[in-house]
């Protein structure tokens, strides 16, 4: 791990009128890693999650970007849920600009950018359309150009594909692995899919509810690029024993 | 597992190609149709009425004699239904402005809204009727009591159904501007506002049906110089009934009009709602220019 | 076009009073042999020129002549003529200009009888303001927007020297609050209304001005008038006679006791809305109006309509010239 940390999260805890949504946790996310958080509902993975991007003020402790304080601010981190949330009166080009009007003047070179994003990654026939007449997976490559564009080092997905069809989802993971070796982001990833998770990171925090705290931090150790053969692999499917053995463990 | 996800450009861009073609003129060709056949139906059960029951012609004139005595009139009707027309725009234009504001403050400042929500309830269970002539002693005989009374009817469909739509924008939308750093004024001009353009419009087009009436009740109870309740009224004491209905008929279209106009005033501000693409107007890209000149 | 204190509001309830109290006191009095008639009032609830009706009914001069009438009000002041025509009533009162307008209009109806037999028509002022005629020029008039009062406005301009375009004219629905806080310098009504409604509104107070007949230049011709369809004449012509006989016997019995009048209305019509003092005060105003100089009522002249149908011509309120004789008839005048 590199010596300075491109997210340090120290010591943060969380409590929703005494019941505990995030124990007492601290992680440090190198630059450009790929991060997945795991566990199920309530294990305070949304908890942490607000915490980063500054919706939620922790109770105690700090979080810091790039060596900045940015604890309980927000404005530093691109941001994609499982809703698209596309705005549907904004065309394509509008929504991945969405972020730039959000905070100053939409320059043309911000406009220039995003054109060039889109007609890279598949969208250049469709800046002028409306979100209406585009498909859901359309949509969420939409969603995260427009995560892109806010040109945040760190970002953060919530499910990003969770509403998905299974070839959709295959394709658009597929799509952020070049994405992210492209461009080198940072990227926090939550999923309830443990493939999807090791088929996506170096890293993979499990989690785990009452209270909700970070139970195992694993490394997938797996060669990129990784393709369909990645998902037989014997190291991925060991990994995968594990971090369902853990899973399993907490729920029962 | 394959490379690059390949969508189904071919389809849908034929599917905007064909909407976009269509949008501006066929739809409007085809409500102009509806409005006439329903228009036609009208006329066609008011005249079988008059040849199954063969009212009087004072009790229920003849669509045609109503036409006729309409065009025979016209000079007298034109002025005062010009009249009654400016005083529905003119309180509708400030009941629509009152009710948007009053939305917006009652969205953005709490105590506002439970102070103000049951005045506005309130006001509308004044009766109007009784207000009008209130209103007249206390401004005089000039226009601005029918205003005020289109005001007070406009003002209500539209607070109500934009704040609605205010306090039933996503949250998670709103929570998605915050992460992004968004400044108040622009999440409000961006994302808040564009998010209430149709329940807006929804409430604009309930005060458009109703902006006519509040403009006949306050020339009921004011009018300075001839207007056109009062000229209906003066034919109904003579027992002209041909004219009462033909003017009922003119009223009826001068809030038929209005209606229409805030309705293509809504397919011009929601065009998401009717089309595929951006108009090429508002694109703004560098290939902005190569678009204009093309044919697409 | 009559002028009374109160508001349209508060018809639905004042409905509701009379047509009990029909119900009731028919049933009373019911004999199978008594003709049943309806009655239409020129107004949508009662107030008390409907005494002399009122009176004939409660006190039994209706039964005696064989007739059971029953009381109904229009829903608004310009339908009684249409209640005529369509047989949901029999006789009504209405004003003598919308009789005219009716028949030019080609409408069935006749009158029967005067109601008045002069015009208590006029400009008023509020109290204490004195303005004479000669000063109307530029001044604010109200109106009730009526026939009778685009019929004499124009009289009333040529009397003062101005024109009608030197005038506002304003309407609406009730004249003395705007009367009593300026918001208009004269209003038109007729005497028996506008007196008792000042009375009442500015505690006692007279007009200031009272400008009536020939010095405000209008003819001296009845106002109101009982009125009946064609059809009706056809079908119970007899019953015509019988109800004038008994209305004669009544109008003369109330104009001989004002105070038992209004209190056998206030009697029939407790949520009227008018307080006694009004009642009484605008049916002594009336008594005066009800007979002719020759101390007759109900009786109808061709030289009334003649001077009537002249003036609406005039002023384009009618388009034909209607002869007196398609308006009225003395036909079912009750002997003298």
């Amino acid at each position: 791990m590199p010596s300075s940390p491109l997210l340090q999260i120290s010591s943060v805890s969380k409590t929703f009128g005494g019941v505990v949504a995030l124990d007492t946790t601290s992680l440090e996310l190198a630059e450009g890693s790929f991060t997945s958080l795991v566990g199920p509902s309530g294990c305070g993975k949304s908890t942490l999650f607000n915490i980063i991007s500054g919706l939620l003020p922790p109770d105690g402790g700090s979080v810091s970007l790039e060596g900045r304080d940015v604890t309980g601010t927000s404005g530093h981190v691109g941001y994609m849920l499982q809703k698209d949330l596309l705005v549907p009166w904004r065309t394509v080009m509008g929504n991945i600009t969405l972020a730039a009007s959000l905070t100053r003047r939409v320059t043309a070179e911000d406009r220039a950018q995003a054109q060039a994003q889109a007609e890279r990654y598949g969208l250049g026939d469709f800046l002028h359309h409306y979100p209406r007449t585009l498909s859901g997976g359309m949509r969420q490559r939409v969603a995260l150009m427009r995560t892109l564009a806010t040109n945040q080092s760190l970002l953060l997905l919530d499910e990003p594909f969770g509403a998905l069809d299974a070839q959709t989802r295959l394709d658009m993971q597929q799509w952020l692995l070049e994405i992210w070796a492209d461009l080198g982001k940072t990227v926090v990833f939550v999923t309830h899919d443990v493939d999807e998770a090791l088929f996506l990171s170096d890293r993979v925090l499990v989690m785990s509810p009452r209270p909700g705290r970070v139970v195992a931090d694993l490394t997938v150790d797996v060669a990129r690029p990784r393709t369909l053969a990645t998902l037989t692999d014997p190291s991925f499917i060991e990994l995968k024993r594990r971090v369902l053995g853990l899973l399993h463990r907490e729920n029962a | 597992m394959t490379s690059s996800p390949q969508p189904p450009v071919s389809v849908v861009r034929e599917n905007a190609r064909r909407a976009d073609a269509f949008a501006p003129a066929w739809p409007f060709a085809k409500l102009a149709l509806w409005y006439v056949a329903s228009v036609s139906l009208t006329l066609l059960v008011w005249q079988s009425c008059i040849w199954i029951f063969h009212p009087a012609p004072y009790i229920v004139p003849t669509p045609r004699a109503t036409y006729d005595v309409v065009v025979s009139q016209w000079s007298q009707i034109w002025p005062l239904a010009l009249g009654t027309f400016r005083e529905t725009i003119y309180g509708y234009a400030a009941g629509a402005a009152l009710g948007f504001l009053l939305a917006v403050a009652m969205y953005k400042i709490r105590v506002f809204r439970s102070l103000s929500y049951p005045l506005i309830i309130g006001s509308q269970a004044i009766p109007i009727i009784a207000l009008a002539p209130i209103l007249v002693l206390v401004i005089g005989f000039n226009i601005y009591p029918t205003i005020i009374v289109v005001t007070w009817i406009v003002f209500f469909p539209v607070t109500i159904n934009t704040l609605d739509g205010f306090l039933n924008l996503d949250p998670d939308l709103l929570n998605l501007t915050r992460v992004l750093g968004a400044t108040r004024g622009r999440r409000f001009w961006f994302v808040e506002l564009p998010g209430v353009v149709t329940p807006l419009f929804s409430g604009l087009k309930i005060g458009a049906a109703y902006a006519v009436t509040g403009a006949i009740i306050g020339e009921q109870a004011a009018s300075s110089g001839p207007s056109l309740y009062q000229f209906q009224v003066a034919a109904n004491n003579q027992s002209r009934t041909d004219l009462v209905y033909g003017i009922t008929i003119v009223m009826m279209i001068i809030g038929l009009l209005w209606f229409a106009v805030v309705t293509g005033l809504d397919r011009i501000f929601t065009p998401w709602k009717y089309r595929a693409t951006a108009r090429r107007w508002f694109r703004r890209d560098k290939t902005r220019n190569a678009s204009l000149t093309t044919n697409d | 076009m009559k002028y009374r204190l109160g508001s349209l509001a508060l018809v639905g309830v004042l409905l509701l009073a009379p047509l009990f109290v029909a119900s009731y006191s028919s049933a009373s009095a019911s004999a199978t042999s008594l003709h049943s008639l309806t009655f239409a009032y020129d107004w949508p609830g009662p107030d008390m020129e409907i005494i002399p009706v009122l009176v004939a009914k409660e006190k039994g001069y209706f039964a005696k002549a064989g007739l059971n009438v029953s009381i109904k009000f229009p829903p608004n002041t310009s339908t009684t003529i249409k209640m005529l025509t369509t047989g949901s009533a029999d006789v009504g009162l209405v004003t003598t200009a919308d009789l005219v307008s009716a028949v030019d209009a080609s409408v069935p109806v006749t009158s029967i009888a005067n109601y008045s037999m002069s015009n208590n028509w006029g400009l008023f002022t509020k109290p204490g303001t004195k303005l004479s005629l000669s000063q109307l020029k530029g001044k604010t008039v109200f109106s009730f927007g009526d026939n009778w009062t685009a019929t004499m406005l124009p009289f009333v301009f040529k009397k003062a020297g101005v024109s009608a375009s030197s005038v506002k004219v304003v309407t609406s629905t009730n004249d003395i609050p705007l009367l009593l806080n300026g918001r208009v310098n004269f209003s038109t009504n007729t005497t028996n209304y506008e007196i008792p409604g000042i009375e009442g509104a500015d505690k006692g107070q007279q007009p200031g001005e009272v400008l009536t007949g020939a010095a405000i230049g209008v003819p001296n011709i009845p106002i109101w008038d009982y009125a009946t369809s064609k059809s009706v004449e056809s079908s119970s012509g007899k019953y015509l006679t019988a109800f004038l006989s008994a209305l004669k016997q009544a109008t003369a019995w109330a104009a001989a006791n004002p105070d038992a009048a209004a209190t056998l209305f206030d009697k029939a019509y407790p949520s009227s809305g008018y307080t006694n003092a009004y009642n009484l005060s605008g049916w002594k105003l009336t008594v005066p109006l009800l007979t002719n100089a020759k101390g007759q009522y109900f009786v109808e002249t061709d030289a009334q309509w003649t001077e009537l149908t002249s003036a609406m011509k005039a002023v384009k309120e009618i388009t034909s010239q209607p002869s007196p004789s398609s308006l009225y008839t003395n036909k079912y005048q009750p002997a003298a």
